[in-house]
């Protein structure tokens, strides 16, 4: 109990509940312009968070973040064009309310069963983290090898495009996390003479070229379209959504379990989520007819399950040290910084710090509803500043965070280069993700396994010779084998149907 | 600018190949036969399938000649222009701003940006100035950061 309080006092300080304010407006923004996404959001704020004490700092990606993500659905609803990759999901159905003259019922269902689906994500992360991280106390470096290459596996083969594609781009953050002398031998690998490269490719220079870097060329290239929003009319956010909650309780609570379990998965997050959320919605409707046509149930399903997933994408970070999605990767980066080693350990010797992390969760999604429905009434305005005023802005933004990780304009240099490599594998259809976690993974990975290799003496069998090593590494040969008996199945079906 | 699938098979070949050669000669942990090569070999072998497979596929689907599909805004001058203008001034801020400091540089490079956007030159000066302005007050002065200073401007840290 004593540690529950001395957490709340580390978050109820006036400096944390005004950042948790601030960073909550600057992710209600980010997320309500299209092409800005929750992720670069985070990757923005990293700098800042950079000059701030732990609590603080996580307070500020985990507010930025949930309002982000809720947020997405602003423009989406308002314009179709969904502000982040989690909206994407039902934003026919919201845009085709906003048809009907009822932007408000979109809006507000977005917003409630978000912010239900995050508090739901919450518990789950209070409830399972510590059981979890008791367990993963057990783990040795074969067990940790296996959830690492799940996670890796995980990330490449939910990744939108081909699996080939997904490898591709997981290859190249591995082979970035080579780069620089923190090897098992600490000999220099790929430095060229450099003493800059010998510190290793920096993290948060690196993400921001991948993610942000990459959308302002494409928005240069685009020119920038301007949008026009509709009027919104007066009042009504949450006048239906009590209603909502009566018809549909089953829906709001498979999003909400459905989208933590997926968060939770290491690689998968909030978008993936809503999508399977919006599928199995429609699957289980009494009127799946009425789906795409402004149609509230799988709004308050997937809306559900993508600040659900947001949550749940929490639980490996902070009980194994591996992310659940692009953002918990990033924030790993930040843990790290701050030296907090996120793992198991970190709930015995910090626990007031992951209790802290709690509060801000639930606070979170609570300061939504309120911020929300502020956002909801200013959004005509947001949506209304052109980008190609607001990309230069953020270009600026880019380069000044990326300066200020090392004081040093190399880190700009390292951001140009991952701007470029992060257009281009989007240019291709190779999604980005996967090199973020290869990137955060990869040193972990290369420990783990030069550790069993030696404790094995260079024999794999070993790696299977513990029973969750053994389980672990069972499950993730199935996960590979998924792609090869779906091919299988498919050649049968269309030589069947010949 | 898109590449085929047989030509991404054959650079992702390439590199697995190339980063495979180049581990040859990294240490190892003395006394012990893994080091600094073990991973990046790791990689490179993995590289090296994936990129067979992608081959593979390719040639099965009727891929035959490696090559390049330019995508349509490739086609446009002034788009090419525009993505060769960001990109020179990321290089220009690095090379500059140490020189003339952060405020001048930042303003520079935002008024080209939107200029070149085509955002309207009154409207262009001022948030040019005015966000140059907000990021030096945000992070040069409350957040720290040393960014560089101008001479004359030195009263705004």
């Amino acid at each position: 109990m004593s540690t529950v309080i001395e957490a709340a006092s580390l978050v109820f300080q006036p400096y944390v509940l005004l950042v948790i304010l601030g960073s909550a407006a600057f992710g209600m923004f980010v997320g309500a312009i299209p092409g800005l996404t929750a992720t670069m959001a985070t990757a923005l704020l990293v700098p800042v968070t950079f000059f701030m004490d732990p609590v603080p700092a996580i307070a500020t990606i985990v507010t930025a973040t949930a309002m982000a993500i809720f947020a997405g659905d602003i423009p989406g609803t308002m314009l179709r064009m969904p502000g982040t990759p989690a909206s994407a999901a039902y934003v026919q159905d919201a845009y085709a309310l906003t048809k009907k003259g009822r932007p408000e019922s979109a809006l507000g269902a977005s917003l409630v069963f978000s912010s239900i689906g995050g508090i739901f994500g919450t518990l789950v992360l209070i409830t399972a983290s510590p059981a979890l991280a008791e367990i993963a106390l057990k783990f040795s470096s074969f067990e940790y090898f296996w959830l690492v290459v799940l996670g890796l596996s995980c990330a490449v083969f939910i990744s939108p495009g081909s699996p080939a594609r997904g490898l591709i781009s997981l290859f190249i953050g591995l082979f970035a996390a080579t780069i620089g002398l923190e090897n098992p031998a600490g000999a220099p690998r790929y430095t060229f003479g450099s003493v800059e490269l010998m510190g290793g490719i920096q993290f948060i220079p690196a993400m921001i070229g991948l993610f942000a870097v990459s959308e302002v060329i494409r928005s240069f290239i685009k020119r920038g379209a301007d949008v026009r929003p509709p009027p919104t009319s007066g009042g009504g956010i949450f006048r239906e959504q009590a209603r909502n909650l009566v018809t549909y309780p089953v829906q709001a609570l498979r999003g909400s379990a459905l989208g933590t379990a997926i968060g939770a998965l290491p690689g998968a997050g909030a978008d993936i989520a809503a999508w399977i959320s919006y599928a199995i919605s429609k699957k289980f409707s009494k009127t799946p007819e009425k789906f795409g046509e402004g149609h509230v149930e799988g709004l308050v399903e997937a809306g559900a399950s993508n600040n659900g997933a947001m949550s749940g994408a929490w639980i490996p970070a902070l009980v194994f040290g591996i992310p659940g999605d692009s953002i918990t990767a990033i924030v790993i980066g930040v843990l790290y910084i701050k030296g907090i080693n996120p793992g198991p350990m970190v709930f015995i010797t910090q626990p007031e710090m992951i209790y802290a992390v709690f509060i801000v969760f639930l606070l979170a999604n609570l300061i939504m509803l309120p911020l929300g429905w502020i956002a909801i009434k200013g959004a005509r305005q947001v949506l209304s500043i052109p980008q190609k005023v607001l990309m230069p802005v953020i270009l600026m933004f880019c380069m000044v965070g990326s300066f200020a990780i090392n004081n040093s304009v190399f880190g700009i240099g390292i951001m140009l280069v991952f701007g470029i490599i992060g257009f281009l594998m989007e240019e291709n259809d190779i999604p980005i993700a996967p090199a973020i976690l290869g990137l955060v993974l990869g040193p972990m990975l290369e420990q783990n396994f030069v550790t069993s290799m030696i404790k094995s003496q260079g024999s794999f069998i070993a790696f299977f010779e513990r029973p969750i090593a053994a389980g672990l590494g069972l499950f993730t040969i199935a996960v590979w084998m998924i792609p090869l008996v779906m091919l299988l199945l498919r050649r049968r079906g269309t030589m069947q149907g010949v | 600018m898109r590449v085929t699938d047989l030509t991404l098979g054959l650079l992702t070949l390439l590199g697995g190949f190339a980063i495979y050669i180049s581990a040859l000669d990294f240490k190892v942990i003395p006394g012990q036969s893994y080091g600094a090569g073990t991973m990046p070999r790791a990689i490179a072998l993995v590289t090296v399938l994936t990129g067979l497979f992608i081959i593979v596929k390719a040639v099965m689907a009727g891929d035959r000649v490696p090559g390049l599909r330019l995508a349509d805004w490739t086609r446009s001058g002034a788009a090419v222009m525009r993505m060769v203008v960001v990109l020179a001034l990321i290089v220009l801020y690095i090379v500059v701003s140490p020189l003339v400091g952060f405020l001048p540089t930042a303003f520079g490079v935002m008024l080209v940006s939107m200029l070149i956007l085509g955002v309207r030159w009154p409207v262009a000066l001022i948030v040019s100035a005015l966000a140059a302005l907000a990021i030096q007050q945000s992070f040069g002065r409350l957040l720290l950061v040393p960014l560089p200073r101008t001479e004359f401007l030195t009263f705004l840290w």
